[in-house]
């Protein structure tokens, strides 16, 4: 399934999918995505059964472990109002992935209709409630990577959209951006020596534009580009788009 | 939990050769992008189309199949079929001894590799000379090709010059030019001498039986111009139901595979050689080979059946850039090749299936192909597909799975985990409890353990 | 054979069998593969000799330019399509040696072959040619330097024309340039196995 094909907004009401790796490292990204939920006008649900989309499964083989996992968060989010992620690749499970994984099973018609109603953050935000630009000033260079899971859909030409229109905000350029950061779930320990050298040229890139911050709509990639980036001894400031959007409000 | 095979490969690579196979991809890569969306207002629409023509071929072999033999026919083709290798092989030697003939030069054809004809053919007493210049210098050095349209990406100019000096071709000089200069005058009496001239297709157009070659260096218009017999090996899936059809074809098999508008030549064969013509061959013969393609038809993965071998999403590929195209012990390697191998390897799936495991699944190679297969779909069901047959080399260095599914399926369990989970932050990384932790702290930094931390803030703020 | 036939045939059936419905043939407009950044030149001609430039071919329109360019490089030894032999023979000085047939065991003897093209493609400066209209494979193959005659009414505008217009004939061929490759460290190498210079001469 394409995110294309999802049901149009009608309403402020969503729910909060975390995402397991907010839930579990990145507490202050699910913060920001909440107030700037909350910004614009949205109220929010969150379903406490959540835990995570099955990904890891997905990706690493195990469909029936995947399917499992699946089906407990079509379970917890249920009914008609929009579901949230401040993830690409997590919503990409959930309206892709996953209706893959289900092709032969007698329950692909609810896990279609969660993909359906399945938004990454900055998507919804502007594809979903048409939101144009964002208000309040951020004063940084901003190198924005281009998360995988959000090629062909709104996400990325969505955060380019609220970003430029920050005032302070420079988005600035880096070599190869359609190129994957080198992450890939359980790829990056399957194949530890390509995932490094992928996130080592990554990074290359990306200090060669000097930006202020790394950013991007997905704490994955930027989780394993900045645990590189530690353990070579050269940190680098990360924020995930949302924080940012949260941050600028404050001189709004 | 070893690491996967690809990855043991890539970190033996040495520096120069992945520097050289990085340099190139990412050049060709960068050159074919620019100039499809220069020239054309909808790539996308294009690759869309070119896929949906593929498919189309693909689903209608059952009426294809036989439509475009019987007009291969009336053009004065012989038209033979091979359901396997062996049979490919056999049918090659049995043309040739028809006509006593002993000597063979090819032009760049995968499915000749596929059904390793060199190997075969010299068993019987045949010399099947490659005479693509790279598909040559792999020849020569009993070296296989690491890339579909650019078989020796892998070496270098001076590598090349000291084989040509091995081989008897002239002294060590490694100018390319040279080099080419060489193969040229050592090639063009080979061709004059041969029997039989051997090609591939890259397409054959049911409506008119065209077969359509695509060449940038000449061999295959010289393999039929001075034999005088030719033989087509075509996989049963490069039909094209209409010429007209070539025209989104050839446009994007160009572009995406050497950023060229056209390749220099493209060969529009329907027959024989005309009677007025002094030179090329009497006798075309078309072999159609299946060798495990009716078996891929049969599969959820039939839409890579669609590709038209222009190497785009090895070239755009980070995991082939830094591994290479032998790292994937193939035919086919890159994308297209974790798709196609593990599939055309039948019985031996389990041999290649820690293929489909070689990707980030990024998407960049379906981003790119002309004909817009969803190769990381395809990869996914291969993985689920590997996981079920078992294979210990698909499960290499993947964490397991049913664990972690039945904790993240018991929210109780999970809220406990997140919670539980803060002892990370004390152990020192070789006492990490969990393998897949301790595989990633090896190169990487964990973040610090927050796990319950938003729950709570959630739980216990005011609501605006 | 004929049970390996049967048996691809079978097997391509069975697979298809469990399809509820096939792919339909999607049909497309030739517009959309027309390259938007070549503006149309009044002249065809024009037109295909920039592109032909643009691929390091060769695009002349004098007979004397031909013989300039072949006596600068002394290329003086070559084939000439006897029908075309007529009206080129009083071009050629008397120290050039030019057959009228092809002799494929001095293929080294010939530094050119002059064979007429069927037509040309002007969006890819493309030369078209056929089996009937060249009088040997071997003479418009084997010399270093190739050149078409070609007439200005035999120019396609783009490749979905001169598709359109696929002659009937068993080996028709698109040049596009000088024969090249890029095997050996992606340079670029001209004249691998067929002309190093690919001359379109306009009639
Ligand atoms: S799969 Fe697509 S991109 Fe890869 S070689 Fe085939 S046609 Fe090209």
């Amino acid at each position: 399934m394409l995110n294309a094909e999802r049901k149009p907004v009608t309403g402020k009401r969503v729910q909060l999918m975390a995402t397991c790796l907010c839930d579990a490292f990145y507490d202050d990204v699910a913060r920001a995505t909440v107030e700037v939920l909350e910004h614009a006008g949205c109220t929010i649900d969150f379903p406490e059964g959540q835990t995570c989309c099955g990904q890891p499964a997905l990706n690493g083989g195990d469909w029936a472990a995947a399917r499992k996992v699946v089906r407990h968060t079509v379970r917890t989010f249920a009914g008609e109002d929009p579901v949230i992620l401040p993830s690409g690749s997590c919503a990409a499970m959930l309206f892709h992935g996953a209706p893959l994984a289900f092709e032969h099973e007698p329950d692909l018609a609810a896990v279609e209709a969660l993909g359906r109603r399945t938004w990454e953050l900055l998507d919804f935000l502007v594809n979903g409630l048409g939101l144009t630009s964002w208000p309040g000033r951020y004063d940084a260079r901003i190198a924005l990577h281009r998360a995988c899971h959000a090629r062909g859909t709104g996400s990325l030409p969505a955060a380019l959209t609220l970003l430029r229109s920050i005032r302070g905000v420079e988005v600035v350029e880096f070599g190869e951006l359609e190129q994957c950061c080198g992450f890939g779930g359980t790829f990056s320990v399957a194949f530890p020596h390509i995932s490094q050298a992928m996130g080592d040229l990554k990074l290359e890139h990306i200090r060669a534009a000097r930006p202020d911050l790394l950013a991007s709509v997905d704490m994955s990639c930027l989780m394993h580009l900045s645990g590189r980036a530690a353990h070579e001894g050269q940190p680098i400031k990360i924020r995930h788009v949302a924080q940012i959007l949260r941050d600028a409000l404050a001189s709004a | 939990m070893a690491q996967q095979l690809i990855d043991q490969f890539a970190a033996r690579l040495p520096a120069d050769r992945r520097a050289a196979v990085y340099q190139s991809t990412k050049t060709t890569h960068e050159k074919r992008t620019a100039m499809l969306f220069d020239q054309f207002a909808e790539p996308h629409r294009l690759r869309a189309l070119a896929g949906g023509i593929k498919q189309h071929v693909l689903e209608n072999l059952d009426t294809l199949l036989p439509a475009v033999e019987a007009k291969l026919q009336a053009n004065g083709a012989q038209v033979h079929w091979a359901a396997t290798a062996e049979a490919a092989c056999a049918a090659v030697l049995r043309i040739m001894q028809a006509r006593g003939a002993t000597k063979l030069v090819k032009a760049k054809t995968m499915v000749s590799e596929e059904i390793a004809l060199e190997h075969f053919l010299a068993a019987h007493g045949i010399e099947a000379l490659e005479t693509d210049l790279g598909e040559f210098i792999v020849q020569l050095d009993h070296d296989r090709p690491s890339h579909i349209v650019r078989p020796i990406i892998h070496k270098n100019r001076r590598e090349i010059a000291q084989s040509f000096e091995r081989h008897g071709l002239g002294a060590y000089d490694d100018d390319p030019q040279t080099i080419t200069r060489r193969a040229r005058q050592f090639l063009r009496q080979k061709y004059l001498q041969a029997d039989v001239g051997l090609t591939g297709a890259n397409f054959v157009s049911v409506e008119s039986g065209r077969l359509v070659l695509v060449t940038n260096e000449g061999n295959s218009r010289f393999s039929l111009a001075a034999p005088k017999c030719h033989i087509a090996l075509v996989g049963i899936e490069k039909l094209v139901p209409r010429d007209r059809d070539l025209g989104l074809l050839l446009n994007l098999l160009a572009r995406s595979a050497t950023a060229q508008q056209l390749t220099v030549y493209t060969e529009f064969i329907t027959g024989p050689k005309a009677a007025t013509q002094p030179d090329g061959p009497e006798e075309l013969h078309v072999i159609f080979v299946d060798n495990g393609r009716t078996d891929v038809l049969a599969s959820e993965c039939r839409a890579i059946l669609r590709c038209i071998r222009c190497g785009a999403c090895m070239n755009v590929c980070p995991v082939y850039r830094q591994a290479s195209g032998h790292a994937y012990r193939s035919v086919y390697p890159g994308p297209v090749g974790a798709v196609l191998s593990p599939l055309l390897a039948g019985k031996k799936f389990p041999e290649l299936a820690d293929l489909p495991k070689a990707s980030s699944l990024c998407g960049a190679c379906h981003e790119v192909c002309p004909v817009d297969i969803p190769i990381p779909d395809l990869l996914l069901r291969l993985r689920d597909q590997g996981k079920r047959a078992g294979a210990p080399l698909a499960a290499a260095g993947t964490p397991p799975m049913g664990a972690w599914a039945l904790l993240a399926s018991q929210p109780a369990a999970w809220k406990a985990a997140l919670l539980g989970g803060k002892i990370i932050n004390y152990l020192p990384t070789k006492l990490l409890p969990v393998p897949p932790l301790r595989a990633w702290e090896k190169s990487r930094t964990l973040p610090e353990w927050r796990g319950g931390e938003f729950r709570r803030w959630l739980r216990h703020r005011t609501t605006p | 054979m004929s049970s390996d036939r049967d048996t691809i045939l079978a097997g391509v059936r069975a697979a298809l069998a469990p399809l509820a419905a096939r792919a339909p043939l999607p049909d497309w407009d030739r517009d959309l593969v027309r390259v938007r950044t070549l503006q149309p030149a009044a002249d065809p001609w024009a037109r295909f000799a920039a592109r032909l430039t643009a691929v390091n071919g060769t695009p002349l329109t004098a007979v004397a330019d031909l013989v300039a360019l072949l006596e600068k490089n002394q290329w003086r030894r070559g084939y000439c399509d006897p029908a075309l032999w007529p009206q080129f023979q009083g071009a050629f000085p008397a120290h050039f040696t030019v057959e009228t047939a092809f002799d494929r065991t001095r293929v080294d003897d010939y530094d050119f072959g002059l064979t007429a093209a069927a037509g040309a493609i002007a969006e890819t400066g493309t030369l078209i040619l056929t089996d009937r209209g060249t009088s040997s494979r071997l003479a418009a193959l084997a010399p270093w330097v190739h050149i078409a005659v070609l007439r200005r009414e035999q120019i396609y505008a783009d490749i979905s024309a001169a598709l359109a217009a696929l002659p009937d004939d068993p080996n028709v061929i698109w040049v596009t340039g000088p024969s090249k490759t890029a095997d050996v460290e992606g340079i670029l190498i001209e004249g691998v196995h067929g002309p190093g210079v690919q001359v379109a001469l306009l009639q």
